[in-house]
């Protein structure tokens, strides 16, 4: 029962995305056009490259749908919404999204080519600017928590959320969390203009339908963590747990789809380049604060 | 549930996903076949087959970085468990990992004077 809610949540929330993606996009709100555009992907042809690394081809699309899927299970919507509250729940996601990495890779080198091969590599760069923000974060987060259990870590947030208790963290969080997610402006491995697709290129038909829906599904997965972790979970006033979080989970993609549509696209090189000078640095910073303020202010 | 419950659970939902993507793959070849035509299947290279396997014409030029996400990503091992335990612990805590995120520090400064995060 809990799963089927928890997988409607997510699913209905890729959905939303699509249509709020559809609406900033064109201008225009039409809720059946994500279901058309699927079922239009449903009917075209899917072909499969010459010489390509065929399991990896195949895995690629089905491993990203695997890993935000699996994501999403240790979230909790609610306090006893949650599918798996494993102990090691924090560390259960780095674990999962770890995956995404390998999922794009795979689905740069399977159809040998030029374009995807680009892509994959550049993810690969991408990652290791960006994964070192997402763990150290968390970290902050486990300490104040004594836990890494998920729901402790939102109980943890009752009287005053992470945001404001470490801003920092978030901020550097957020940021790592939209380059996980290969959105623009840190679509390096998709970019539209200049690597036509990257590893979308050579997908189509059934396959780009699965690998856009993990996408999507994966952008709210993430959302979803980050609400878990710093925007206090399904606290809020008034409407029921699950609702809060919900809300704020589309909040937060929301506003990475728009800081998305207003920021020019980022090199890989600058981008590595930012991470390790900068934001390593302060999500160092941001540990040692966290810990003198727990020790400060119980 | 017991933890063990929990992960078969994780399992569960990892194969079902798996199911239902190869259900929509069957879906669309009910929809229609695809036709094996030549020509039709090379990869986005402007209609050109290239000769060579496509990996040798690219360089990852971020060795420098990738040695250095090395050793922190080992750090971080540490930290999850050191997370944890971190209130009852408390300042020793603190000054026990701050020397050696502070060694670790003085690794990613030292690349950094080496011109490690240069692009190359």
């Amino acid at each position: 029962m809990t799963v089927a809610i928890v997988l409607l949540a997510l699913f209905g929330s890729a959905w939303l995305l699509a249509v709020i993606e559809g609406w900033i996009t064109t201008g225009r709100l039409s809720p059946a056009a994500p279901l058309y555009s699927g079922l239009a992907h449903l009917g075209r042809e899917s072909i499969v490259p010459r010489s390509p690394d065929r399991v990896f081809f195949e895995a690629a699309p089905v491993l990203l749908m695997v890993v935000a899927v699996l994501g999403m299970a240790v979230l909790p919507l609610a306090p006893d919404l949650v599918i798996a509250d494993l102990g090691t729940g924090g560390l259960f996601i780095n674990a999962a999204l770890a995956y995404v990495l390998v999922a794009v890779i795979m689905a740069g080198w399977g159809p040998d080519g030029a374009y995807a091969m680009i892509g994959g590599w550049r993810f690969l760069g991408q990652l290791i600017a960006y994964s070192m923000l997402i763990v150290m974060p968390i970290t902050a987060v486990a300490m104040r928590a004594e836990s890494l259990v998920n729901t402790a870590i939102v109980g943890s947030q009752e009287s005053l959320w992470n945001i404001v208790y470490q801003p920092l963290g978030f901020v550097l969080f957020f940021i790592a969390a939209m380059a996980l997610s290969f959105r623009a402006p840190f679509d390096l491995p998709t970019a539209e203009g200049e690597l036509g697709g990257g590893v979308d290129a050579e997908y189509t038909g059934v396959r780009l339908a699965v690998l856009r829906l993990a996408r999507l599904t994966l952008v709210v997965t993430l959302a979803s963590t980050t609400t878990v972790f710093y925007l206090g979970g399904w606290y809020g006033p008034l409407l029921p747990p699950w609702v809060w979080s919900l809300v704020k989970t589309l909040a937060v993609a929301v506003s990475m789809m728009l800081a998305g549509r207003y920021l020019p696209r980022i090199r890989e090189a600058d981008l590595m380049r930012w991470c390790w000078v900068l934001g390593i640095p302060l999500a160092l910073v941001n540990i040692i604060i966290v810990g003198l303020l727990i020790l400060v202010v119980p | 549930m017991s933890a063990g419950q929990q992960y078969l659970l994780l399992l569960g939902m990892a194969l079902g996903v798996v199911c239902v993507v190869l259900s929509l793959y069957g879906l669309g070849r009910a929809i229609g076949p695809t036709r094996q035509e030549p020509g039709k299947d090379v990869p986005a290279s402007s209609g050109v087959l290239s000769r060579d396997p496509v990996w040798g014409r690219y360089h990852a030029r971020y060795y420098g970085y990738a040695l250095l996400f090395l050793a922190f990503d080992m750090e971080m091992a540490f930290m999850y468990p050191w997370a944890v335990v971190y209130k009852e612990v408390g300042m020793v805590a603190l000054l026990d990992m701050g020397v050696f995120l502070a060694i670790l520090f003085l690794g990613l400064l030292y690349g950094w004077s080496q011109g490690a995060f240069r692009r190359q």
